[in-house]
């Protein structure tokens, strides 16, 4: 399966050395319970959703989420993340049929 | 004899027709029973709690401030903001933030494990509600502490389903 669309939002867009950001997450998933059905086939929708989000700077993971499926489609996560340097933010995400994914966003202080 | 024939194979047709409509009444009953149909990993509040907290004291704080709308119009799209006051240094901070809620068949929405990296003690997200119910988040310090901080929301139209 192509790789899921994922966006990393760093606010405010200018910061400096030892300002604290918010770090906004999104990810394109459907998030299915397992119980709703599809009104067309009659079926019970299998559940699909995440359940792993790790969010990481330089590699070192500093929040760590277990996600069940009472969260919302295409869902959203923020954090707070104190700028220590410069690097980069990764997000890993894993789902319960075992799909993964990644996204990452540079953090560029200024000042 | 052909006359015999044909009115039983009336009468037969017949009951089958008034049969019909009683069948599929019924199935339509079961229909929505189907659309209730547990999920796949059900948890009460209650044993959601002790799954986080075991059997220390939750108390209710001020401390933990949740952001929750009063109506959500839709279940399905509900935000969720959870402020913690926390000094957020090595010896002091929060540990985790769980999200909870108090009917929807599994009580657990999200479970993050914050680090003093964070600097604050803030998440936001949003979630599903199937139903008019609670939010609670429950929150854990650094030092083994539990607070939580409950608030209801009328959902108008369900989000599960």
């Amino acid at each position: 399966m192509a790789e899921r669309k994922a966006m990393i939002k760093i606010k405010p867009k200018k910061y400096k050395v030892g300002d604290t950001v918010k770090v906004d997450f999104v990810v394109i998933h459907p998030m299915d319970t397992g119980m709703a059905t599809d009104k067309e086939t009659k079926k019970v929708i299998p559940a699909h959703y995440i359940n792993e989000v790790t969010f990481s700077f330089d590699g070192e993971p500093f929040t760590k989420m277990t996600i069940w499926e009472s969260v919302s489609k295409n869902p959203y996560f923020s954090v707070n993340y104190k700028v220590t340097k410069k690097g980069k933010i990764t997000v890993d995400f894993t789902d319960n049929l075992g799909e993964k994914g990644s996204k990452s966003k540079k953090l560029k202080p200024k000042g | 004899m052909e006359r015999r024939s044909f009115i039983k194979s009336l009468v037969a047709v017949s009951t089958v027709a008034v049969a019909t409509p009683i069948m599929a009444k019924e199935e339509a009953k079961e229909a929505p029973k189907k659309s209730d149909t547990k999920g796949p990993n059900d948890m009460p509040f209650d044993v959601a709690l002790k799954a986080i907290a075991g059997d220390k004291e939750v108390k209710e704080s001020d401390k933990v401030k949740l952001s929750v709308p009063e109506i959500a119009e839709n279940g399905a799209v509900v935000p969720v903001k959870v402020e913690v006051d926390s000094p957020m240094t090595e010896k002091e901070y929060v540990k985790a933030i769980h999200i909870l809620n108090t009917k929807n068949s599994n009580a657990r929405c999200a479970d993050v494990m914050l680090t003093p990296a964070n600097a604050k003690g803030y998440f936001a997200t949003r979630v599903k509600l199937a139903q008019t119910q609670e939010v609670v988040a429950v929150v854990e310090l650094s030092d083994g502490t539990f607070m939580k901080k409950g608030k209801s929301i009328k959902v108008t139209i369900g989000g599960c389903g």
